[in-house]
């Protein structure tokens, strides 16, 4: 949810400064959006719609994890030209760094769990399980690599959706922000007629 | 019901290559932060 506030924030400071600055107000140009669809289909199906997340396995749910965070890699790969495309690359790689170093799914201590869900007994947060259909895998600190990296900034109580976020979470808000609010869109194509005036 | 089509017909002019192009883009973008993020337990803990 903290994931489209950023889109909603970025969206709504780039129309303010469109209306201050008096220009138009542009979205930037994506190319190979199809990569896109393609790796996240996958995930909505196991991470987001309850009825689907229960067909496939944990094992399974990691592996699609990682395949399809690399997809949306080589999207951000072919839109480097944006400044905020490669903030929001930066996040996925450390993202996809943490996940793929600790068997395929975000690593998240039990104390931040417990601080997430007081009212859930402490015995739910098995170390090694994957919380309900979420992205999350239960590791002690000290048996995650590159904890740092992980679902480990706690936000403050009146946050009311997501509490928890990587690292490189935080590096895909502020791409995501940057790309809304602050990147340059492509000039408007002119028409291709007038390629053909020119050349008469 | 005519000047209801002829409504709907001008309402749907307005709509121009621009609107097309950010509801495209908040798409695209919502789907890329959705996939490349991994807040905790976005999509529900305790066995939801």
């Amino acid at each position: 949810m903290i994931l489209i506030l950023g889109i909603a924030a970025g969206w709504l400071s780039g129309v303010i400064r469109s209306r201050i600055t008096g220009t138009p107000y542009r979205v930037p140009e994506f190319s190979k959006i199809w990569l896109v669809l393609i790796a996240v289909f996958p995930q909505l199906l196991i991470f987001q719609i309850p009825y689907t997340a229960g067909w496939f396995s944990d094992t399974a749910a990691a592996a699609v994890l990682v395949i399809s965070q690399l997809l949306l890699l080589v999207f951000i790969w072919f839109n480097r030209d944006k400044v905020g495309m490669c903030i929001l690359g930066l996040g996925l790689i450390l993202n996809l760094l943490v996940i793929t170093l600790n068997g395929g799914l975000m690593p998240i201590a039990s104390e931040t769990a417990a601080a997430l869900y007081p009212d859930v007994p402490s015995s739910t947060w098995e170390i090694g399980s994957r919380p309900g259909r979420s992205k999350n895998i239960l590791l002690q600190p000290e048996d995650t690599r590159l904890a740092l990296l992980s679902d480990s900034i706690l936000l403050p109580e009146w946050f009311l959706w997501t509490r928890a976020l990587s690292p490189g979470d935080l590096f895909i808000v502020l791409g995501v922000f940057w790309l809304l609010a602050v990147e340059k869109s492509a000039k408007p194509a002119l028409p291709e007629i007038i390629p053909e005036y020119c050349e008469k | 019901m005519k000047r209801a089509i002829q409504e709907l017909y001008l309402s749907a002019g307005k709509i121009n290559r621009r609107h097309v192009q950010l509801l495209l883009a908040m798409v695209i973008l919502s789907l890329l932060v959705l996939g490349a993020g991994a807040p905790a337990m976005e999509g529900g803990a305790g066995g939801g």
